[in-house]
C-alpha cells in the first residue's frame, strides 16, 4: 500500500511534533549536563556548552570538597535498595496470599489497606515521628527503612498480577509435593518477573527521591541521603550553581542506569496493573 | 525477622493429608503476618493516633495541651491554610488539565503503528520522571532564574518575554512555574500508561468503526475512549492525588520557603511547617486529616463523574 | 530438595547485591562518633572556617577537651535543632541560630525551652556593657536571655565607585534617602540598570528600613506592631522604590545571578551589612577596587546612618552535660580579641564585643573596597544599630510583612498613588490582625 499525499503530510506532522516534544523535554537535561561541566564564570556566559577547551570538572571537585558526596551516594544506595528488597519480599508474599488463598479477615484486611491507600502519607507523619522517637530509631537508617517496609501499593500490584495466574498451576505443584512457600518462591515469583522489575524500579525511585521523611528523621550529616544533602547546597544568599548541577547530575545517574536496564519490564509491569485493573 | 514459614517442609506433605491441609490453611496467615505486623504498627496505628493528636496543641512531642476541636475550628479561620488550600487546588487543577490531554495526545501519536523510533521518543518524553521531584526542583530553580536563566533566555528570544521576568519571585508567576515544571515532570509518566492502554486496544474495533463510516473524531469517542477508560480514570485519580500532595517541588524551587506572598505554599508544606518547624504536631495532624478528607472527596467525585463507581470492582 | 534459586530475577538480584555491598561499605566506614566533649553546630560556612582556627587554642588550654564543629546548612539548622530538642537526641552543646529563627525556639513554657537561660552568666560577666546592647534583644523571651550575640551587622551602602565617577556623582553628597533617590532617578535605566537592589517580595530589606526608623515586628513584650504608624510610613515610602514606573530598584536573585548583575552594572548600589561585604569579595571578585562603601542614607538629615540585617546567636542547650565548659568555649569564641581580629579578616563580620574593634585588623585598608578601612567604618556605625525584638512568632511575622509588601507592590503597580495610602494601612492591619489571632491561639 502506497501512502498518499495526505498521509505523508500527516506523518510529517506527527514526526515534527514528536521531535519537538522530545527536544523540549530533553533541553533542560542537556542544560544540566552542560552546566555541570562549565566553570563558574562560564555558567551564564554560554547558554549550553562552552568551547571544548573550557569544559571542566572543577564543579565535581568542589562538590567533593563541600561534602562527602561519595558517602551520601552510598547512603542513598543502601537505603533505597534495602527498602526495595524488603518491600518486594513482604509485598509479593502478602500479595500472593491475597490473590491465591481464601482466609478469614481477608476482606477486612483488603478494605483496611484500600482505606490507608486513600489517606495521604503525610497524615501519619506526626505520630510516626513520635513512634520512631519512642522506638529509638531517630537518626538511623532503620528509622527510614522500617516505616517504609510495607508498600500497600506493591501488595495490590502483585495481587492484581497473580490473580491472572491459573489456579491449576498451584494444584499441580501441590501434587508434586511443593510446600506453599515453594509455590510462592519457585513458581509465582518467576512468573511475576515483569511485575518485579516494574515494582523494583518504582519503589527504588520513590525511596531514592524521598525527601521529607529523611529530612525530618536524619540529624547527623554523615547519614544524609542525596536529596537531603543536595538541599544543603541550596543556600539563601550564596549559591554555587555549578556544584549544585554537578551534584544533581550524579544523583540522577543511578536511577537512569537502573531504568535503562529495566525499561522493558518496567513498562510492561507498571501498565499491566492499570490497564487490566 | 524471620518470614519463612517453618511448617513448609515439603517432604511430608504428600504423606500426611492432615498436615498438608493445615499447612495450606495456615500458609496465607503466615505469608501475610510480617506484612500485617508492620502494617498495623506503621500504617494503621499512626492513623488512629493522628486523629487523637489532632485534638492537641503541642510544642514538640513532649509538650502538649488538650484543645479539643479547636485545631479544626482554627483551620477554618486560618488565612495561611486557606492560601495553601487554594494554591494546592489551583495546582492540581491545572496539572491535571494540562498533563492528561498532552499525555493522551502524545500517546496517540506514538501508538501509530508506523512510527519509527517509538522507544526512543518514549524514553525521551518519559526521562524527566526519572529525575525525581527534588532534583527537578533544584534544576528548575536555576532554569527559572531571571535575566540569565535558560527559560527566560529562550522565551526572550522566541516570544520577547522580558528578560527579568521573575518566575520564582513574582507571586503571580510562581504557580505557573510550578505547573510548568510538573508538566515537564509528569506528562511522560501518564503517557506511558496511556500508550500501553492504546496499544492494547484491539485493531478490529477500529476496523469495525471504519466499516460503519466513523471518522477520526467519532472513532476517538466511540472506540478509543471507552477502551482506555480504566487507564484514563486511574491516571486521572493518581495524578490528582499526587498533585494534592505537592511538597518537594515548591519547597526546593523556592529555597525552602513558601515563596513570595505564600504563593508556593501547599497543604503539605503547611503541614510540614506547622508540625516540624513550629512544632505543633497536633495542628499538623488536623491539617493532614483535612487534606485526607479533601482527597477522598475529590476522588469519589471523580469516580462518580467518570461513571467508574460500579464498573470498578477490584 | 531442589537447589536454591533466587526467584525475583536479575534486576532484584542486582538491587540486593547493591544493598549488601553498600551496607558492607557503610559498616566498614562507620560515622566517626568523635569522642568529643563539646559539639557546636553552626550554619555559616564562614563561621565554621573561623572557628576551626579557634579550636586548637581552646583544646590546649583545657586538656582533655575535644571540640566537634559541625556545619549544618542554613535552612536546615533550625528544623534539625528543633528535631534534636524534641527527641533529646544528638543535641549539640552549643549552637548558632540565625536571628530570624531564634524566636521560634522560645515557644512553649519557659522550662521547656531547649536553650539554657544565660541571663545570670551574662550579667556576671558584665557582657551587657561590654557588648553592643541592642544585640541581646532579639534573643530574649519573657525577660530572659537565651543567646550570646555573635555580631553587630550594621548596614552600609555598597556602590560601584566607577559608575558613580563616570556619571559625576559624589558619594559624600548623598546624606539622606531623598538625595539617594534623586541620584537613583538619574542613574536608573529601566530594564538595563537600577540604582539599588531591593527585594520586592521578601521582607528582609523592608525590615532593615523599618529598623532604621525605629520600627520593627514586635514590641519588647512581644506584641505585634506591623500596622503602627512607622510601619505604614515605611511601606508608603518603600513601595514606590521597587514598584511603579518610577522605581529605582529591582532584584534578580542570589549567587551567580547577582555576580553577573553586579559585574554588568545592572545594580549600582547594594545594601551591605558587614557579612555581605565578604560575600561580595568572594563571589564578585571581578569588580575588586571598583566597589566602595558609604554610610546608609539617613531618613532625615542627621538621622541614623545605618540599620541592621541578619545576625546570629550562640546558645547553650539545656541538655549539655557541662554547661560551664560550654560557656567557657562560648566566651573563648566570642571574646578572644586577638582571634576576633583575625576572624574579621576572614569574615568581615563585626563582633558584638566593642573592645575588639580596636584590633589592627579593623583598621586595615581593603583593596576590594578601594582601600577603605571598612572595619573602622562599620565600627563607627555599630553603636547606632537599632534594637529589634523577637517573639516565638517571628517567622510568621516576617511572612506576614512579606505578604503585605507583595500586596502593596501589586496595588501600586496597578493603580499608582491613587488610594495607595488607604490600601497600605488596611493591608498592614490585615497582616497584623492575622498574626495577633495566631498569637492569641497560643496556649502557653
Amino acid at each position: 500500500m502506497k501512502p498518499n499525499r495526505l498521509t505523508v503530510f500527516a506523518r510529517g506532522v506527527t514526526y515534527v511534533t514528536l521531535c519537538l516534544m522530545a527536544a523540549l523535554t530533553l533541553t533542560p537535561l542537556l542544560w544540566l549536563l552542560a552546566a555541570a561541566f562549565k566553570g563558574q564564570n562560564e555558567l551564564f556566559h554560554y547558554v549550553f556548552f562552552p568551547p571544548p577547551g573550557l569544559l571542566t570538572v572543577v564543579n565535581f571537585q568542589e562538590l567533593w570538597e563541600a561534602m562527602p558526596f561519595g558517602r551520601y551516594m552510598l547512603n542513598s544506595v543502601f537505603v533505597a535498595s534495602t527498602t526495595v528488597v524488603v518491600q518486594l519480599f513482604f509485598g509479593s508474599l502478602a500479595g500472593f496470599a491475597l490473590a491465591k488463598y481464601e482466609f478469614k479477615g481477608k476482606r477486612l484486611f483488603m478494605v483496611l489497606m484500600l482505606a490507608t491507600l486513600m489517606i495521604p502519607g503525610q497524615v501519619t507523619m506526626a505520630p510516626l515521628y513520635e513512634l520512631i522517637y519512642r522506638l529509638g530509631l531517630m537518626d538511623s537508617f532503620p528509622g527510614l527503612i522500617v516505616p517504609q517496609a510495607v508498600s500497600v501499593f506493591g501488595i495490590f500490584l502483585f495481587r492484581q498480577y497473580l490473580l491472572q495466574v491459573p489456579d491449576e498451576l498451584m494444584h499441580a505443584a501441590r501434587i508434586d509435593g511443593c510446600s506453599e512457600f515453594r509455590i510462592y518462591w519457585d513458581i509465582m515469583m518467576p512468573i511475576s518477573r515483569p511485575m518485579v522489575g516494574a515494582f523494583c524500579l518504582t519503589s527504588f525511585m520513590a525511596t531514592w527521591n524521598s525527601f521529607l521523611w529523611p529530612q525530618i528523621i536524619l540529624h547527623h550529616s554523615g547519614r544524609f541521603t542525596l536529596p537531603v544533602a543536595l538541599n544543603q547546597l541550596v543556600g539563601q544568599y550564596q549559591q554555587e550553581y555549578g556544584t549544585l548541577m554537578a551534584g544533581t547530575l550524579l544523583s540522577i545517574l543511578p536511577v537512569l542506569i537502573l531504568f535503562l536496564l529495566l525499561q522493558r519490564e518496567f513498562v510492561e509491569g507498571l501498565t499491566a496493573g492499570a490497564v487490566k485493573g | 525477622m524471620t518470614t519463612r514459614p517453618n511448617s513448609s517442609s515439603s517432604t511430608h506433605s504428600l504423606h500426611s493429608s492432615r498436615g498438608y491441609h493445615l499447612q495450606q490453611k495456615m500458609a496465607p496467615y503466615l505469608f501475610i503476618s510480617p506484612f500485617l505486623l508492620l502494617f498495623a504498627v506503621f500504617g494503621v496505628w499512626p492513623i488512629v493516633k493522628s486523629l487523637v493528636l489532632s485534638m492537641y496543641a503541642t510544642s514538640g512531642p513532649k509538650d502538649s495541651v488538650f484543645v479539643g476541636t479547636q485545631n479544626y475550628r482554627y483551620l477554618l479561620a486560618d488565612a495561611d491554610f486557606h492560601t495553601a488550600v487554594k494554591n494546592t487546588v489551583v495546582f492540581a487543577f491545572w496539572s491535571v488539565v494540562l498533563q492528561l490531554p498532552l499525555a493522551l495526545g502524545l500517546a496517540m501519536l506514538l501508538s501509530r503503528r508506523w512510527v519509527r523510533g517509538r522507544n526512543l521518543f518514549r524514553l525521551a518524553v518519559f526521562s524527566p520522571y526519572l529525575v525525581g521531584q527534588v532534583f527537578v526542583g533544584v534544576l528548575f530553580s536555576v532554569l527559572f532564574i531571571p535575566q540569565y536563566g535558560l527559560l527566560n533566555q529562550g522565551l526572550h528570544a522566541t516570544v520577547g518575554l522580558p528578560l527579568d521576568t521573575k518566575w520564582l519571585a513574582d507571586p503571580a508567576l510562581v504557580m505557573p512555574a510550578l505547573v510548568l515544571t510538573a508538566l515537564w515532570l509528569y506528562t511522560g509518566l501518564h503517557m506511558i500508561y496511556l500508550l500501553a492502554a492504546l496499544q492494547a486496544v484491539e485493531r478490529e474495533l477500529y476496523e469495525a468503526a471504519q466499516v460503519d463510516g466513523a471518522n477520526a473524531t467519532q472513532q476517538f469517542w466511540a472506540v478509543t475512549v471507552p477502551a482506555i477508560r480504566p487507564t484514563l480514570i486511574y491516571v486521572l485519580i493518581m495524578s490528582t492525588i499526587g498533585s494534592f500532595q505537592l511538597f518537594e517541588l515548591p519547597y526546593i524551587m523556592l529555597n525552602n520557603t513558601p515563596g513570595p506572598n505564600n504563593s508556593g505554599l501547599t497543604i503539605v508544606m503547611y503541614l510540614y511547617q506547622t508540625g516540624f518547624v513550629t512544632g505543633d504536631l497536633g495542628y499538623a495532624s488536623a491539617v493532614g486529616w483535612t487534606l485526607a478528607l479533601g482527597v477522598l472527596l475529590i476522588s469519589l467525585v471523580q469516580l462518580r463523574l467518570t461513571g467508574a463507581w460500579k464498573a470498578r470492582e477490584a | 530438595m531442589r537447589s536454591f534459586r533466587f526467584p525475583f530475577g536479575a534486576a532484584a538480584g542486582c538491587i540486593l547485591a547493591l544493598a549488601v555491598l553498600a551496607g558492607a561499605w557503610l559498616a566498614q566506614h562507620p560515622i566517626e562518633r568523635q569522642k568529643s566533649t563539646l559539639t557546636l553546630w553552626t550554619f555559616a560556612p564562614t563561621h565554621y572556617e573561623a572557628y576551626k582556627e579557634a579550636v586548637p587554642s581552646f583544646e590546649k588550654a583545657n586538656p582533655g577537651v575535644k571540640v566537634d564543629l559541625q556545619l549544618v546548612s542554613g535552612p536546615a539548622v533550625t528544623s534539625r535543632l528543633q528535631a534534636a530538642f524534641w527527641s533529646d537526641l544528638d543535641v549539640p552543646d552549643l549552637v548558632e541560630v540565625p536571628i530570624d529563627f531564634a524566636g521560634t525556639f522560645f515557644r512553649g513554657r519557659l522550662e521547656n525551652v531547649g536553650f539554657a537561660d544565660l541571663t545570670e552568666r551574662i550579667e556576671q560577666a558584665g557582657l551587657m556593657q561590654r557588648m553592643v546592647s541592642s544585640r541581646f534583644s532579639p534573643y530574649m523571651s519573657r525577660g530572659r536571655i537565651f543567646g550570646l550575640p555573635h555580631d553587630v551587622h550594621p548596614v552600609m551602602m555598597a556602590y560601584r565607585r566607577d559608575i558613580f565617577e563616570k556619571e559625576g556623582i559624589d558619594a559624600d553628597s548623598i546624606k539622606t534617602w531623598d538625595d539617594f533617590i534623586r541620584v537613583g532617578r538619574k542613574l536608573t535605566v529601566p530594564g538595563k540598570r537600577y540604582m539599588l537592589e531591593l527585594f520586592d517580595t521578601r521582607d528582609a530589606h523592608l525590615a532593615s528600613c523599618l529598623f532604621q526608623r525605629g520600627g520593627g515586628y514586635f514590641t519588647p513584650e512581644g506584641e505585634c506592631i506591623l500596622d503602627n504608624e512607622i510601619s505604614v510610613q515605611t511601606m508608603l515610602w518603600y513601595v514606590p522604590l521597587v514598584a511603579g514606573k518610577d522605581k529605582i530598584s529591582n532584584n534578580l536573585g542570589a549567587g551567580q545571578v547577582l555576580t553577573k548583575a553586579v559585574e554588568d552594572g545592572y545594580f549600582v548600589c547594594l545594601l551591605a551589612p558587614d557579612w555581605r561585604t565578604k560575600t561580595f569579595e568572594t563571589t564578585i571578585p571581578r569588580v575588586a577596587g571598583k566597589m566602595a562603601l558609604m554610610p546608609l542614607p539617613a531618613v532625615e538629615p542627621d538621622g541614623r546612618r545605618t540599620s541592621t540585617w541578619g545576625g546570629t546567636m550562640l546558645g547553650i542547650t539545656k541538655s549539655s552535660p557541662d554547661q560551664d565548659l560550654a560557656w567557657k568555649f562560648a566566651l573563648h569564641l566570642y571574646l578572644d580579641q586577638q582571634e576576633l581580629g583575625e576572624r574579621f579578616r576572614g569574615t568581615n563580620i563585626m563582633p558584638a564585643l566593642r573592645s575588639a574593634w580596636d584590633q589592627p585588623a579593623f583598621h586595615e585598608p581593603r583593596p576590594y573596597w578601594n582601600q577603605q578601612p571598612i572595619g573602622a567604618m562599620f565600627a563607627k556605625l555599630a553603636p547606632q544599630v537599632p534594637f529589634q525584638y523577637t517573639s516565638p512568632f517571628i517567622t510568621t511575622a516576617k511572612a506576614k510583612l512579606g505578604e503585605a509588601l507583595v500586596a502593596c507592590v501589586q496595588y501600586y503597580n496597578a493603580s499608582g498613588d491613587k488610594g495607595f495610602e488607604a490600601f497600605t494601612r488596611a493591608r498592614l492591619k490585615k497582616s497584623a490582625d492575622e498574626l495577633r489571632t495566631l498569637i492569641r491561639r497560643n496556649p502557653y
